[in-house]
């Protein structure tokens, strides 16, 4: 049970996928300027990471390591979450079309986005279970959805705020960015 | 528009990190030192080189309803390609780089140039497409990662600039990454404008 | 109908000649990758322990269950077939993440002769120093007669070793890895020199 605390704790708060290991910066600047928004991102990538990485691990455990080509396992997992993409946009839009409406422009970002990918491998890297797996995933998900939002309520605020022209725009979210990312270093030893 | 103005159009106008904000990733998390900074560097230009290539051949050749996944199949491959040498032959910078050499493959930079330009061009603008762009990317993270190993580190390529207790090592944990490119993004806009 | 077998026909010929190729250019990488890894290792253990000619992996005679799950490798130096010392592969848990490093100890002498850290993730600039050569002449020559202890000043006593600035918790786990490296040594290995 501890050990589930540790993982929770460590992808949530002090090895926070955006904040201090640098995956999925492109949503997490791109999608951050309105609040409703970055809750669509959040929601679309947690889906997708979750079930990203239940069946990465599948697939490796019972096909690329047991038949010796973990070579492979790049161009598997990204076609992977690829075509997961693509069938959750399809499945989306037929079943829950106020859901499409929330997270459908958000879906064909998500292949290019490196956190699903890089936890889809760290989830391997670590040689977890598949329960820890599950654990773990989850906690990256909610970590990213925990940045966007916080970036995106700074934000929102910060568009009133009187910024020097050539700072406008992407440098000072990325200045914001790295004053998050010192709070969050404050988390770190806390494992 | 010629080769020339193809190659520069990668370096500077276009740059893919501080004109496009492309392959931000790589950008923050791999550029502790300089050295790892021009590995990343070099690494996304052979793929890019490589796909580009590619791609180009078999513009023909590939149905435009699938060409994503065929793409997508080809840098992976080449990122695979890669991962392979460089444990064999650069171990050191293989374990410095880490999970970022799997993740070249979803780099933007790469399935943007040959979504937009290697499908719809010949080799040749094709090859200077890609050494323009990859040029342009390695000397943004060279850039990015001699502000954060100089300001944070003291050195420069491992070499010692600064006495022992100098430097500020806020530059090159996490938060130095958004803070160097944070800033020089500002000071590029600045000067952008004042050119203009 | 015909067009979707007609496209998946072409991806899945994309996918056999990207996976073809790459099975042939991993059967060409990984023996480098193999023989680079083990070359990795023998240097590693060269430097820990350098009056040597073979190296010989003896975890399965010396490390009996119950041992302290920290020691994952028990490695014997030879020198003209006489084991001369000790190379032990730990894993610690350090600030931010395992450690892993290599301790040396030479038999005849009954002293640690250095250490190695192999992979950390400890933080750049302060933890991760523990990689630096500066940090292992901390550990280097120590006796074994007490168990090594972390103090923050310069050490007074034989057993003491100075902590990273800033690192303490690094230079514990550092430590830690070497103490039960020195219990397992005292308990297998110390008794050979006294016949």
């Amino acid at each position: 049970m501890q050990e589930y605390f540790i993982i929770i704790i460590s992808a949530v708060l002090v090895n926070n996928i955006v904040l201090s290991q640098f995956l999925g910066i492109c949503p997490f600047l791109g999608v951050s300027k309105k609040l409703s928004a970055s809750l669509g991102m959040g929601g679309a990538v947690s889906f997708v990471l979750i079930i990203a990485s239940f069946i990465t691990w599948v697939l490796q455990t019972y096909l690329l390591t047991p038949l010796n080509i973990t070579y492979l396992q790049t161009i598997a997992f990204i076609l992977v979450i690829a075509s997961l993409v693509q069938f959750v946009e399809m499945v989306i839009k037929k079943f829950s079309p106020p859901m499409y409406k929330a997270l459908g422009i958000f879906l064909p970002l998500i292949t290019t986005n490196c956190a699903v990918l890089g936890v889809a491998i760290i989830n391997i890297q670590n040689e977890y279970s598949l329960g820890k797996v599950m654990v773990h995933s989850l906690s990256h998900a909610a970590g990213f959805t925990l940045a966007l939002l916080l970036m995106s309520g700074i934000r929102e605020r910060l568009e009133d705020a009187d910024i020097p022209e050539s700072m406008r725009g992407t440098p000072i979210a990325l200045i914001v960015a790295a004053l998050m990312s010192i709070s969050f270093l404050g988390f770190s030893g806390l494992t | 528009m010629n080769l020339k103005d193809q190659f520069t159009r990668g370096l500077v106008q276009e740059n893919p990190l501080f004109r496009l904000l492309l392959g931000m990733c790589p950008a923050l998390a791999v550029t502790t030192s300089v050295n790892n900074g021009l590995g990343m560097g070099v690494a996304v230009t052979g793929v890019l080189l490589a796909s580009n290539i590619v791609v180009s051949a078999m513009r023909k050749v590939i149905p435009s309803s699938v060409r994503i996944p065929a793409f997508i199949v080809i840098i992976a491959t080449f990122v695979t390609i890669t991962d392979m040498l460089m444990h064999a032959f650069t171990p050191a910078l293989y374990t410095a780089l880490g999970i970022f050499i799997p993740l070249i493959v979803v780099n933007c930079i790469i399935l943007g140039r040959a979504e937009s330009f290697a499908s719809r061009n010949t080799m040749l603008p094709a090859i200077v497409d890609a050494l323009g762009m990859g040029i342009g990317f390695t000397v943004a993270l060279v850039m990015v990662s001699a502000v954060r190993e100089v300001l944070g580190a003291g050195s420069f390529f491992g070499l010692p600039l600064l006495p022992e207790n100098i430097p500020a090592l806020i530059m090159i944990l996490p938060p130095g990454g958004f803070i160097a490119l944070g800033c020089i993004l500002g000071l590029m806009n600045k000067f952008q404008r004042k050119t203009a | 109908m015909r067009d979707i077998l007609k496209l998946g026909l072409f991806l899945l010929l994309v996918a056999g000649v990207a996976g073809a190729s790459l099975s042939y250019v991993n059967s060409l990488a990984s023996p480098l990758i193999a023989a680079q890894i083990l070359q990795n290792k023998l240097d590693s253990f060269k430097e820990v322990y350098p009056q040597s000619d073979k190296v010989v992996d003896e975890t399965t005679t010396h490390l009996i269950p119950p041992h302290d799950p920290v020691i994952k490798e028990v490695n014997v130096a030879y020198l003209e077939e006489v084991p001369v010392g000790v190379i032990y592969a730990v894993e610690t848990k350090g600030y931010s993440g395992p450690i892993a490093l290599l301790a040396g100890f030479d038999i005849a002498t009954a002293r640690i002769t250095t250490i190695k850290v192999l992979s950390q993730r400890e933080t750049p600039g302060l933890g991760a120093k523990a990689t630096e050569s500066k940090f292992y002449d901390r550990y280097k020559d120590k006796g074994i007669d007490l168990a090594l202890e972390v103090t923050k000043t310069p050490p007074l006593k034989e057993n003491q070793v100075q902590a990273i600035t800033a690192s303490t918790i690094t230079t514990k786990a550092v430590t830690k890895g070497v103490n039960a490296a020195r219990e397992h040594f005292i308990a297998h290995f110390a008794a050979v020199k006294q016949p």
